[in-house]
């Protein structure tokens, strides 16, 4: 037994007071972060509220930031805490406004589900089976890591996009989205695609930062998802939007020159066409880039991504090569499958 | 020491100065580095965005290219080493392996599955060392207070990274910092993203991350902030005049790249390390050290 301290932040709505309180207690080997609030409640201090129920990592109650990063306090042993920081510091979520201490309101979290409609939309011209729908094993697997997630909200907590926008709509909602976009007993298939690709704070808005990946207590992987959505709406035709024309002017650089190229990009996301119709929006975009290149032609250095600096011409035959391979091979197989494939047997595989 | 180089597109584009500083340093390190100037950008997480596979076999062919010239390879930008990481992950698995194999077959190629990607500052911790680095610095940065700025790719996933073997890395920034005599200022944004990769999508988001980032970092007494990302060092620097109007906020913190801090520790002079380059000026910076 070895006495522990815990720096709890701490909220008192009545006198909407905010304060950080220090707590010392002797910890046990195998000890998990909501064992010791229990212990901090029961004979400390009985006002100090948060969020608990199943204590095994399923209900989703209790998940509050320790040392900075999202994750259930039931899941996380004290020995683990102290890796990242010692004393522990325990906060409430981020991204959500703190009801008292460690308790958020979860409001917004569970809107995003309801603008995602995260349920099942049966075809309707079929007649409803006696019991449940069902579908194969192997149809299962194609988003059974998507199925796990217990709505703890870790994910929503730690999003970098959240933290600046309320719109988006954030991991847990899109990786439920892409749940049901997968599903064959699903009948909108197209239409959440269209929505997920086409609404403010769809999953163009995502950044890559692996926040989600990384809070995430069940290996959801939701910014993978993410990536996934974004591929599928391609394939399926809704490429009017900056993230879709974006990767479409990065690959098409590449492609040439075998390195990105930095000078035509941003004609390429604000979109070639939108600019010779005379869109309006599309010309402010173009405005909006011009302080910045300014800037850079400054410094010298629009310069130096003018100079398309390529790989070296050997290299490029091959890459070129590599794409049109690849192109092809897409009309026989379905090559992304196979790496969003690998990519989730990995992650799960050492998670 | 020799590495197979990767310097990544914006090193050789909007970050020349990456590039030049790069050179520099290991030059006075005595690290011999061979470009692989037949290689092609990682994809950076764009081309995986419609497609995945594509990506991995450019990055297979990069790295299947280090393991022909049996050299290490060293990235000079967090997003290229991520990148690069999770597609090494991903070919540990020897028939998407082969899969991939197929297109790199007619260049003689073949990824064997032993890349190792680093970024320089994994390597100068790890191959390099304190003591070497220590013998080598001629203007220790004493009076400098300097704020870490990891962005993403470096800092997460944490498994890719391999931080339970390597601990060291988890905190490789502050031990760099620390090891060149300044002081490190940390800060809630230090790990998280700059808003680079949505620049173009989303323009108020962006850089209203990069403004929160630069202004809580200023807040907390950085005289500057370092960064292994030149897509971070994009946002930070050069889109940071308008950052401060979206967050409505006075912003002046120079952004120096890894290899520019070392070289200053080093004694290198400014121009070599393209310090005079930057959007925001870093003449106040270079008056402390008495430059």
């Amino acid at each position: 037994m070895a006495e522990q301290r815990f720096i709890i932040q701490r909220y008192d709505p009545d006198s909407a007071e905010s304060y950080r309180e220090e707590f010392s207690l002797d910890v046990q080997p195998g000890q998990t972060v909501l064992d010791c609030l229990n212990a901090i409640k029961w004979e400390q201090d009985g006002t100090l509220s948060f969020r608990m129920s199943c204590r095994h990592a399923i209900c989703g109650s209790c998940a509050m930031k320790v040392n900075g990063s999202s994750m259930l306090a039931c899941q996380t042993q004290v020995s683990e805490a102290v890796e990242l920081g010692d004393p522990v510091e325990v906060a409430p979520m981020g991204n959500q406004t703190v009801i008292k201490d460690l308790v958020v309101d979860t409001t917004k979290f569970v809107a995003q589900f309801e603008r995602a409609e995260t349920w099942l939309e049966p075809h309707e011209d079929q007649e409803p089976p006696e019991r449940e729908y069902r579908q194969t094993v192997e149809d299962f697997d194609h988003w059974s890591h998507a199925s796990t997630c217990i709505h703890c909200g870790a994910c929503y907590s730690d999003c970098t996009v959240a933290a600046v926008d309320e719109k988006f709509l954030g991991p847990a909602a899109l990786a439920k989205a892409y749940r049901f976009v997968m599903d064959s007993r699903d009948s909108k298939r197209e239409e959440r695609l269209k929505f997920l690709a086409e609404t403010e704070g769809g999953i163009w808005d995502c950044t890559r930062c692996y926040m989600c990946v990384q809070a995430c207590p069940k290996d959801v992987l939701p910014m993978d998802a993410i990536m996934e959505l974004r591929a599928l709406s391609i394939e399926a035709g809704y490429t009017n939007n900056h993230g879709s024309r974006h990767h479409k002017g990065f690959a098409s650089g590449v492609r040439k020159r075998g390195r990105l190229d930095e000078a035509s990009l941003p004609i390429q996301s604000v979109g070639i066409t939108r600019l010779l119709t005379l869109n309006i929006d599309a010309h402010k975009e173009m405005l909006g880039y011009t302080p910045g290149a300014i800037r850079l032609l400054k410094t010298r250095k629009l310069l130096e991504a003018a100079k398309r600096h390529g790989a070296s011409q050997d290299g490029r035959e091959h890459i070129q090569r590599i794409f049109e391979e690849v192109e092809a091979e897409k009309h026989h197989h379905d090559v992304d499958a196979d790496a969003f494939a690998a990519e989730f047997e990995t992650a799960l595989g050492s998670g | 020491m020799k590495y197979a180089f990767w310097p990544g597109c914006v090193a050789r584009g909007a970050a020349p100065e990456l590039y030049t500083s790069t050179l520099a340093v290991a030059r006075h390190l005595g690290i011999d580095l061979v470009e692989l100037e037949a290689a092609a950008c990682t994809g950076a997480g764009i081309i995986s965005d419609g497609e995945p596979y594509l990506q991995d076999v450019l990055n297979a062919r990069t790295m299947a290219l280090s393991e022909q010239m049996q050299l290490p390879l060293m990235d000079i930008c967090s997003t290229c080493v991520g990148v690069h990481r999770l597609a090494a992950e991903k070919l540990r698995d020897v028939d998407y392996r082969i899969r991939i194999n197929h297109h790199l077959a007619p260049e003689g190629l073949e990824y064997r599955g032993s890349a190792d990607p680093r970024h320089l500052l994994w390597i100068l911790l790890e191959d390099i060392g304190e003591d070497r680095i220590n013998s080598l610095i001629k203007r220790p940065l004493d009076e400098l207070n300097l704020g870490p700025f990891y962005g993403c790719y470096l800092v997460r996933p944490e498994r890719t990274l391999e931080f339970d073997a390597h601990p060291t890395r988890r905190n490789s920034l502050e031990r760099l910092i620390s090891m060149l005599g300044a002081t490190t200022v940390t800060y809630d944004g230090m790990t998280k993203c700059c808003g680079f990769p949505i620049l173009t999508t989303n323009k108020q988001n962006s850089l209203t991350m990069a403004g929160t980032h630069l202004d809580e970092a200023q807040r907390m007494g950085a005289d500057a902030l370092v960064t292994p990302c030149p897509l971070c060092h994009l946002n930070l620097d050069a889109q940071q005049p308008d950052a401060a109007k979206v967050i409505d906020r006075r912003l002046e913190l120079p952004i120096l790249h890894v290899p520019q801090l070392l070289g200053l520790a080093m004694g290198l002079p400014p121009e070599e390390l393209g310090l005079t380059r930057h959007v925001v000026d870093t003449r106040n910076l270079l008056n402390r050290l008495g430059v």
